[in-house]
């Protein structure tokens, strides 16, 4: 085996002013091997990646690939010799082609070459990535989300990498987007290529990965065959002590009077109005894929996305919010799942962030009452396990768990009836995940009605009490807590009607 | 994230809160502040007398109030009025206009009018200028707030203020006589030797930077502009923010077009044009103060206070100039300078600032 290595780092450091992000830290991966890297949000994995790709050349330590010793300069230098990084967020241009974006750098085809060329040059990459079906002069910002990171991956590859690194590449996409990237990267490593592979997903780890190293506060584990571990092992190496079950305790519900009744709602994305209940107490799952419609939903019941009609009965009111305003003011609350994007002040500090909902209880006469400010977002700060003397820092420099944490401790503010969550957990650590999870339930316990939407066929699974499933913009069925499983869920958010059987018995005729 | 970067804040001492909190900016700021004052005060003879403090606070005052204004616009994220000089033109012909008629009926019909007289004369046209200037600014801000682009949306209002204010006082100089009610704000001073302008100019940046603080209205405006999206998600609409705003602005550059024209006691649309500042244009100048000041452009950060010091800078800047005998040419290079200088400045600085993950 270690003569077969392609790329070695032996005893990393690297630090950032007062904060050490990597001691003495190491990796390893050899050819054609699919190497997972896991850690929670600051174990370093994201400094590892940094210093294999050549973003960053402050560290110590020695870098071996292929055999010599190497220092980049430059992630340009790193690319040439053949190690390629797939960041989190896309770097296509929206407006250019497919093709065009996969010859961005210009290299490999002629000085001047037509868009049909390009097009057809294109096409080999797109197959490698399991986007054969897309037609390359397609405009790149027509493709779902998870479409385009695939094209992010075919325009590496087109470089012919040795060592391709993907970090996070799932973290925004949904079920069968996720599954294309999976496969993608099984073809990589049958070709020879070595693929680093970081993700928060665990499943995912186990599905493809043959060893998996972990980094802890900066420490390297000796990398462990993927086959010699459970998700369970895998976490409590991650955090460094059990975790028990991280998924809180169910108990069981008396459903009498429901909290709130969705009556006839018909956002953008759903085919037909739907109706449900919430009651209190319960934690209400809204399972489906991305693009099945459950965001939307979530949104219109709060006014924050467009809807065609529908009414919410609530606290003996029938009414629809026109904006989050309406919503907020009866204690309804919607954490989105895009916390940078609407859920996040990111350059006010934390305190402000937690206090932005509530900022009218808190002042009299258009005054801000600063003691009472501190005494409520303090309190929520300690049940989020987010520490109060960092209040005043600015929300942009916390980790994506304690980003979440702050997002959705917010509401807590306006002591909420209805708390409605899209994506509680996206892009967030197996610890705070917990905690999160932890947070829900004694919410739903202490009576309020909490929905979550997720995409997240785990998180789907173990979490609710309940679950309503879509597809495509219907209501496919409702579960109830004994007949929810991963596979009567994912039935139903893949393929209710069993498209799938038609079209092989189809071929097979 | 490890709890090395969470600082306790108790035990930081006076220098290192200073830098941890609101400062690195406004290290940034004086720093340069100071630097400009020791040469300006060694090397130029009478910068540093307190009638020339006086004449560079006096100087800032006019601009600074409507930069101040024009701050509440861009820290809610609603970019640049570039209306300020036309809704300035268009009060101060409107104030004029006002304050030239012949409705003197609160004082004797025969002989010189009595001090009442001329402060209830002062009293409509200052109101009724007010009313428009709220007026101009609830417009633009309604447009703004139902996502006009700020540019487009101002540009055309520019127009149309002007055209109105054109219109209306024939293109010509609207003038009336001495003694007038608005001399006291113009040119008197109640406090000695301090013009009542500068006391003004003192009073409403107090007042700014106290409401951007400590009001409910204050924090919307920050978490507004930080964050649109996120400020609609938490109930607060830019549509009622971005209303507000203008008409802030507005109104700062009523009260200024008011204070400039009881100096000269008359009026022209093209006073804040051709005639005003350094520069020669009102609007570039506001803006310029905003910016050097370390406002950021895209909103949620600043205040009224780096706006209220970047006009004394600029202010300061400009008259050792002149002191030094440069042209105004070169005046306009050197506030050019200061404002591509203090953004990458402020940028540099706020990019250290951010903490690494």
């Amino acid at each position: 085996m270690a003569d077969q290595l392609l790329l070695q780092l032996t005893n990393i450091s690297r630090d950032y002013g007062a904060i050490q992000a990597l001691k003495g830290a190491s990796f390893e991966i050899g050819r054609g091997e699919i190497m997972g890297l896991v850690g929670e949000n600051g174990a370093g994995k994201s400094t590892m990646v940094k210093i294999i790709g050549g973003f960053d050349t402050g560290f110590t330590g020695e870098y071996f690939y292929d055999g010599e010793v190497r220092h980049f300069g430059s992630p340009t230098a790193a690319e040439h010799a053949g190690i390629a990084i797939a960041q989190q967020e896309l770097s296509l241009i929206p407006t250019m082609s497919v093709a065009e974006n996969i010859f961005l750098a210009g290299d490999g085809v002629p000085q001047i070459a037509s868009k049909g060329l390009l097009a057809k040059k294109a096409k080999p990459f797109l197959e490698e990535v399991g986007l054969g079906h897309i037609n390359p002069m397609r405009v790149t910002n027509r493709l779902s989300v998870g479409e385009q990171h695939l094209v992010e991956v075919a325009r590496l590859i087109a470089h012919n990498p040795q060592v391709l690194i993907l970090d996070e590449p799932t973290a925004a996409l949904g079920e069968t987007d996720s599954i294309r990237i999976l496969d993608m990267v099984k073809r990589l490593k049958d070709r020879g290529k070595s693929v680093i592979y970081v993700s928060h997903r665990l499943d995912e780890i186990f599905k493809i990965c043959d060893r998996v190293t972990v980094l802890r506060d900066g420490e390297s584990q000796v990398p462990r065959a993927a086959t010699d571990m459970d998700v369970n092992s895998l976490v409590e190496l991650m955090l460094g002590f059990e975790l028990g079950d991280m998924y809180p305790a169910r108990r069981p519900i008396t459903r009498e009077t429901p909290i709130l009744k969705v009556r006839d709602l018909w956002p953008d994305g759903i085919l037909e109005p739907i109706s449900f209940e919430v009651y209190p107490g319960e934690i209400l799952g809204l399972a489906g894929q991305l693009g099945s419609g459950t965001s939307e939903i979530l949104g219109a019941m709060t006014g924050s996305t467009k809807s065609r009609g529908g009414t919410l009965h609530y606290n003996g009111e029938e009414f629809m919010a026109s904006r989050p305003k309406d919503a907020i003011r009866r204690g309804i609350a919607f954490c989105s799942e895009d916390r940078k994007h609407d859920g996040l002040f990111l350059g006010r500090p934390i305190m402000e962030n937690l206090s932005a909902p509530s900022i009218e209880t808190i002042s009299s006469n258009g005054l801000l009452n600063g003691a009472k400010e501190r005494a409520s977002t303090t309190e929520n700060a300690i049940k989020f396990t987010v520490d109060p003397k960092r209040l005043p820092q600015e929300a942009g420099v916390l980790s994506g768990g304690n980003q979440q944490k702050v997002a959705l401790g917010k509401w807590l503010s306006i002591s909420p009836k209805v708390i409605l969550v899209n994506e509680p957990t996206r892009g967030v650590d197996v610890g705070a995940r917990a905690e999160i999870y932890q947070i829900l339930r004694d919410l739903a316990d202490q009576g309020a009605a909490i929905v979550v939407a997720s995409t997240d066929i785990q998180e789907v699974t173990n979490l609710p009490d309940r679950i309503i499933s879509f597809y495509r913009g219907i209501q496919i069925g409702e579960l109830q807590l004994g007949e929810m499983s991963s596979a009567s869920i994912l039935e139903q958010i893949t393929d209710p009607f069993h498209e799938a059987g038609i079209a092989v018995s189809e071929r097979a005729s | 994230m490890t709890d090395a970067t969470a600082m306790s804040v108790d035990d930081l001492n006076f220098i290192q809160r200073i830098r941890r909190d609101y400062s690195p900016l406004v290290i940034a700021m004086v720093g340069l502040f100071i630097v400009v004052f020791v040469a300006g005060a060694t090397l130029t003879d009478d910068f540093l007398t307190w009638f020339n403090v006086k004449t560079i606070i006096r100087d800032a005052a006019l601009v600074g109030i409507m930069a101040i204004g024009l701050t509440f616009v861009t820290l809610s994220g609603n970019f640049f009025l570039l209306s300020m000089k036309e809704i300035a033109a268009l009060s101060i012909i409107c104030f004029a206009t006002l304050m030239g008629a012949e409705w003197n009926q609160w004082g004797p019909a025969e002989g010189d009018p009595t001090t009442s007289a001329l402060m209830m004369t002062f009293l409509v046209a200052f109101a009724a200028t007010m009313i428009i200037a709220t007026i101009t600014g609830a417009i633009q801000g309604a447009l703004i707030g139902l996502g006009g682009n700020p540019i487009v949306v101002t540009l055309g209002a520019a127009g149309l203020f002007f055209g109105i204010g054109s219109w209306w006082s024939d293109n010509l100089v609207v003038s009336y006589r001495r003694p007038h009610g608005a001399e006291w704000l113009g040119t008197g001073s109640f406090l000695g030797d301090i013009p009542n302008i500068t006391v003004a100019f003192i009073i409403i940046a107090v007042a700014a930077e106290l409401t951007l603080r400590y009001t409910t209205f204050g924090r919307q405006v920050y978490l507004v502009g930080a964050n649109r999206a996120a400020g609609r998600a938490t109930g607060h609409e830019n549509f009622g923010m971005a209303i507000k705003c203008c008409i802030i602005a507005s109104v700062c550059a009523a009260f200024v077009a008011v204070a400039f024209s009881g100096q000269v006691s008359s009026a022209h649309v093209n006073y804040f044009s051709s005639e005003f500042g350094s520069s020669g244009d009102m609007t570039i100048m506001v803006i310029a103060i905003v910016m050097v000041g370390g406002n950021s452009i895209m909103g949620g950060y600043g205040s009224t206070l780096r706006t209220s010091l970047g006009a004394i800078f600029i202010s300061s800047i400009d008259n050792m100039m002149v002191l030094n005998g440069f042209n105004s040419g070169a005046r306009v290079l050197a506030v050019g300078l200061m404002i591509v200088f203090s953004i990458i400045v402020f940028a540099l600085v706020r990019r250290g600032s951010r903490a690494v993950e």
